[in-house]
């Protein structure tokens, strides 16, 4: 219990300490006097060869472990003092450490969750899907395949060992006088043991559930069991009526399983399937197959394309003249290609950024401990032992690495946040947790901190073992050696400097594309509709005048509502237009196949969108309902089809009709008007051929309503439903939402994403690219403090001063700007792809990029600069 | 200068070994901090010049490290002091570090010798 009483005693032991010391002195004194000394004299020798006794207790006290905490508050409290009394170098410091950690965990957490580990599926790595490409359009013709196909793919395969299929289909969800839509989806046998997901309560879909007679159930998604039904487990076990039919409830997904982005699934049951959602009453199933190890992608591909060969013969509608079958890494299909490699280029600027966030660092702590090397070395002179300095240099430099990492850690927090919450949907998969990566940011953190030590304490290991009276005496040229690091850091600058025109230019492009997009005209006005899909019983909505008992009423009551000014039935959604499909124009021959997209509408539709009529005349609500078949085509199609011929009173033919399950036995219509172009491939594809016909001619495709209102589109969401539900009970509207929701999620989302990750790495590289000029500036300044004296004192003036550090800074600019520029024009063409409407050498862009990043340069210049003319001659040349 | 800095590592390089030559001096018997000072002064004819505080820390991280034990007691005079004397451990370092040095100068005087 000894070292216990020694720590509550500590009085006593400073005491004693004390008494010790004095001993001695009384002894020395004594001893002289002795030796007949006067006892005054004797006394001055005696602390003479003593030493310093305050110097020497300190020591004695550092020993002592009880002291050692107080020890360590005081060199804080020091360091702390000596830090703030440099406070534009600790911000400075703190600033970059922060930014480099943050910036890199943040985007790293970023790619590394949206592109390495998007699913926590068993095995994904293996996991691949299949496409159907048209090596004529090299296009992609479809992802999705026949349920036979998927059938014989699965069972002539030997290089895959599973595959599964699913269907979405669209479920109302009946519970008294409430309908809601949910997304369903039915999987094909095994799908859950194929993925590997254990469910989160009850259990999965069972090989049983598939069998012929089984009762019917499904398994809910987590995140609807939580968000829809209250994360209520007694629900489980419970019947739900789901489209006309009672199914149990038997399980709840994991919570990261979202396979089909599936609000529930179904077993598919043998035999034929009836659907409500198909687009031209076939079934088209999404592949997925897990391919054996060892096995290419390629091998697989071939193996499948024999397949699909033979299916072409039966189905010879379903393929192109020359096709061949894709096998595409499951990680992939998550991430566009364009995006992927977006993002791959992010991740090898966040290392340059943790780089480069590191290297600033230590120009700062360079830069600091030359113009503290004669602080230090007064120090030494003074007797402060080398332990000492190291550890007031170590305190400092935890001081900031500490709160470099704490807020380097709060910035990536806020961006991962950031990133999470402005990441559009349908960009990742909707498996993907967007979190902070916790070796990522360990990583970030420990580089950043061993940069803090390394570099704060190499000088304080070098200045204290100099000399003293050498460091004392050194003209101001700091430690030596200092000066070989000079080529090195004005490296880092340039380096810095280029990369942040780099980012820059990319940024603007960005930022033009996005503006240039959002001016597109697209023909049609979004503002003030609403727009929503209507899946039909498929039992009882078989034909067109079944469709028409439905919407005509529908439409009728809707259009005389205060509030809506036009109510119409469409096939899609713009600026995504109709159907597809093979188009003859009667005498008119053509050896190529023509192509245009139908959408079967009622007579409000080009009002609702206000799409102008050019030539003869819109078909009328007598018309559609009749089931006329008239139709009214746009300028595209009478350009490319009618080749300056009046299209008024001529017959076209739209093949596709005849597969339809309705078919439509003769499917000629007689074009009874033209209108203006409107987009209908998106905002950045050219205009296709478009055909409008009634929508009553055949009671097949999926069905949906475009409503005009006078006020907010979305606030008639309600009302819409109520006399939706009023119509049929067992209909509910899919996706309800204004068109401009639906643009800009489809249209701007994912550019304006880019603009957002590019904008903060622009940023971070411009503040980076800053602080690298200032700190590496503010070196040399520093460093010439001593020259710059004598200047002034031989008659320099301020000016010529400041204009000196200019000129040097502005030389590692203008080097910088030049190397970052040749790499913009280098790199502009991997994101071509993703611009539009601007030149990826776009002159102004470039120019404007260059001015901002001279002005921000100079101004990082400027601080050391004024710093140097404040300089007084004499003591800068005191030191001499 | 160069001979300032020859001093220099002189005291740098003694720094060192004076932890050895206290414990060599304690090792005879309980003996308070002067005593140690004029012993190690007497016997090494003031070869060294270190101020004759820097002894005290040097006692008190010995003592922190187990190899010196102390005690107060009165001197001759009545004053009272505090007295030093070797622990086991510190005994075991003693010799060990005797040892080392004995190796040491055996091998650089074999060298100055014969070289």
């Amino acid at each position: 219990m000894k070292w216990l009483r020694r720590f509550t005693e500590r009085a006593l032991s400073e005491k004693r300490l004390d008494s010790e010391l004095q001993f001695h002195l009384e002894q020395r004194t004594a001893d002289y006097v002795t030796e007949g000394i006067p006892p005054e004299e004797a006394h001055r020798r005696a602390r003479l060869e003593f030493g310093g006794v305050e110097r020497f207790k300190e020591e004695c006290r550092e020993t002592h472990w009880e002291n050692q905490w107080d020890i360590l508050v005081r060199d804080f409290r020091f360091a702390l003092g000596s830090l703030r009394k440099d406070r534009r170098f600790a911000c400075a410091a703190i600033f970059a450490l922060a930014l480099g950690i943050g910036a890199s965990t943040a985007i790293f957490s970023v790619v590394d969750n949206a592109l390495l580990e998007p699913f926590a599926y068993k095995d994904s790595r293996h996991l691949v899907t299949l496409h159907l490409r048209d090596l004529d359009q090299a296009d992609d013709w479809r992802g999705l395949f026949l349920y036979d196909e998927f059938q014989e793919f699965s069972k002539k395969n030997d290089l895959f060992d599973g595959m599964v299929a699913n269907l979405q289909e669209d479920v109302v969800y009946s519970a008294d006088e409430n309908s809601i839509l949910l997304a369903g989806n039915y999987v094909t046998p095994g799908t859950f043991e194929f993925y590997g997901i254990a469910p989160f309560l009850g259990r999965s879909l069972e090989a049983a559930d598939y069998q012929a007679g089984a009762p019917p159930v499904f398994v809910m998604r987590y995140k609807t069991w939580v968000i829809r039904f209250g994360a209520n487990a007694s629900l489980l076990g419970k019947r739900f009526n789901l489209n006309g039919v009672p199914r149990t409830l038997v399980g709840v997904a994991a919570p990261r399983f979202a396979w089909g982005g599936a609000e529930l699934w179904m077993p598919r049951p043998p035999g034929e399937l009836k659907i409500t959602r198909s687009f031209d009453g076939r079934q088209y199933w999404g592949v997925v197959a897990h391919i054996r190890p060892g096995v290419s992608l390629k091998q697989a591909a071939a193996n499948l394309n024999v397949i699909a060969q033979h299916f072409s013969k039966v189905y010879p509608k379903d393929y192109p003249t020359h096709f061949s079958i894709e096998v595409e890494s499951f990680t992939h299909i998550v991430t566009p290609r364009e995006f992927r490699r977006a993002l791959y280029l992010f991740s090898a600027a966040v290392g340059l950024l943790l780089l480069i966030g590191c290297a600033n660092v230590a120009n700062l702590l360079l830069a600091r401990a030359t113009t503290r090397a004669k602080e230090l070395a007064v120090r030494a002179a003074l007797g402060a032992s080398r332990l000492r300095l190291v550890r007031q240099l170590l305190a400092e430099s935890s001081l900031l690495a500490m709160a470099g990492a704490v807020l380097g850690i709060l910035l990536a927090w806020a961006g991962v946040r950031t990133i999470a919450a402005v990441l559009p949907d349908f960009t990742i998969a909707s498996e993907t947790v967007i979190e902070m990566n916790g070796a990522a940011l360990l990583f970030a953190v420990a580089a950043g901190v061993c940069t803090v030590f390394v570099f704060g304490l190499a000088p304080a290991l070098k200045a204290s073992r100099c000399n003293p009276e050498e460091a004392l005496r050194d003209t101001g040229k700091g430690l030596s050696g200092a000066a070989a690091g000079v080529g090195l850091r004005n490296t880092v600058v340039v380096a810095e400097v280029a990369l942040s025109v780099a980012l820059l230019f990319t940024a603007s492009l960005f930022v033009r594309s996005f503006v240039a997009l959002q001016r597109v005209p697209l023909g049609l006005q979004t503002d003030h509709v609403l727009s929503a899909r209507i899946p039909l019983p498929p039992d009882r909505y078989k034909t067109g005048a079944q469709l028409q008992s439905f919407f005509g009423p529908l439409l009728e009551r809707l259009k005389s509502m205060p509030g809506i000014t036009y109510a119409a039935e469409s096939t899609t959604r713009p600026p995504y237009g109709g159907i597809r499909s093979e188009v003859e124009v009667s005498g008119r021959a053509h050896s190529d196949k023509w192509y245009t997209l139908f959408q079967l509408c009622s007579e409000d539709y080009l009002s609702v969108l206000r799409i102008p009529t050019l030539e003869g005349r819109r078909f009328t609500e007598a018309e559609v309902k009749d089931a006329r078949r008239v139709a009214v085509i746009n300028q595209t199609f009478e350009r490319r089809y009618f080749d300056k011929e009046d299209p008024i009173g001529r017959k076209i033919q739209l093949d596709l009709l005849r597969d339809f399950p309705d078919a439509v036995k003769e499917p000629q219509f007689e074009v009874i008007g033209v209108v203006t172009d409107a987009r209908n491939r998106g905002l950045t594809e050219p205009i296709d051929p478009e055909v409008w016909i009634p929508y009553t001619v055949t009671g097949s495709a999926m069905r949906g309503l475009l409503v005009r209102t006078t006020n907010d589109a979305s606030a008639m969401i309600k009302t819409v439903a109520r006399e939706i539900w009023a119509a049929d009970p067992n209909v509910a509207m899919a996706e309800p939402n204004t068109l401009d929701y639906f643009l800009d999620l489809f249209t701007f989302a994912q550019p304006r994403f880019g603009l957002w990750i590019v904008g903060m790495f622009a940023g971070m590289g411009l503040l980076l690219a800053a602080i690298g000029v200032y700190s590496v500036m503010a070196y040399n300044t520093a460093r010439r403090t001593h020259e710059f004296g004598l200047r002034v004192a031989l008659g320099a003036a301020a000016r010529d001063v400041v204009r000196m550090v200019l000129r040097q800074g502005l030389r590692l600019l203008v080097l910088g700007m030049v190397v970052g520029l040749g790499a913009s024009l280098a790199l502009s063409r991997i994101i071509t792809n993703q611009l539009w409407g601007v030149s990826p050498y776009d002159p102004m862009t470039l120019g404007g990029v260059a001015v901002l990043l001279l002005l921000i340069g100079l101004m990082a210049c400027w601080v050391p600069a004024r710093r140097a003319t404040r300089v007084d001659p004499m003591t800068a040349l005191r030191y001499e | 200068m160069a001979l300032e800095k020859g001093a220099q590592e002189k005291a740098e390089f003694l720094k060192g070994t004076l932890d050895m030559l206290i414990l060599k001096v304690v090792a005879a018997g309980a003996i308070h901090g002067y005593a140690i000072s004029q012993r190690i002064q007497q016997i090494s004819k003031d070869f060294f010049q270190l101020p004759q505080g820097s002894l005290y820390p040097a006692l008190h991280r010995l003592e922190e490290r187990g190899w010196l034990d102390a005690e107060w007691n009165d001197t001759a005079t009545g004053r009272e002091a505090k007295f030093y004397k070797l622990t086991r451990t510190g005994r075991k370092q003693l010799e060990a570090e005797m040892l080392h040095w004995e190796k040491l100068s055996d091998a650089v005087a074999l060298i100055l010798r014969t070289a």
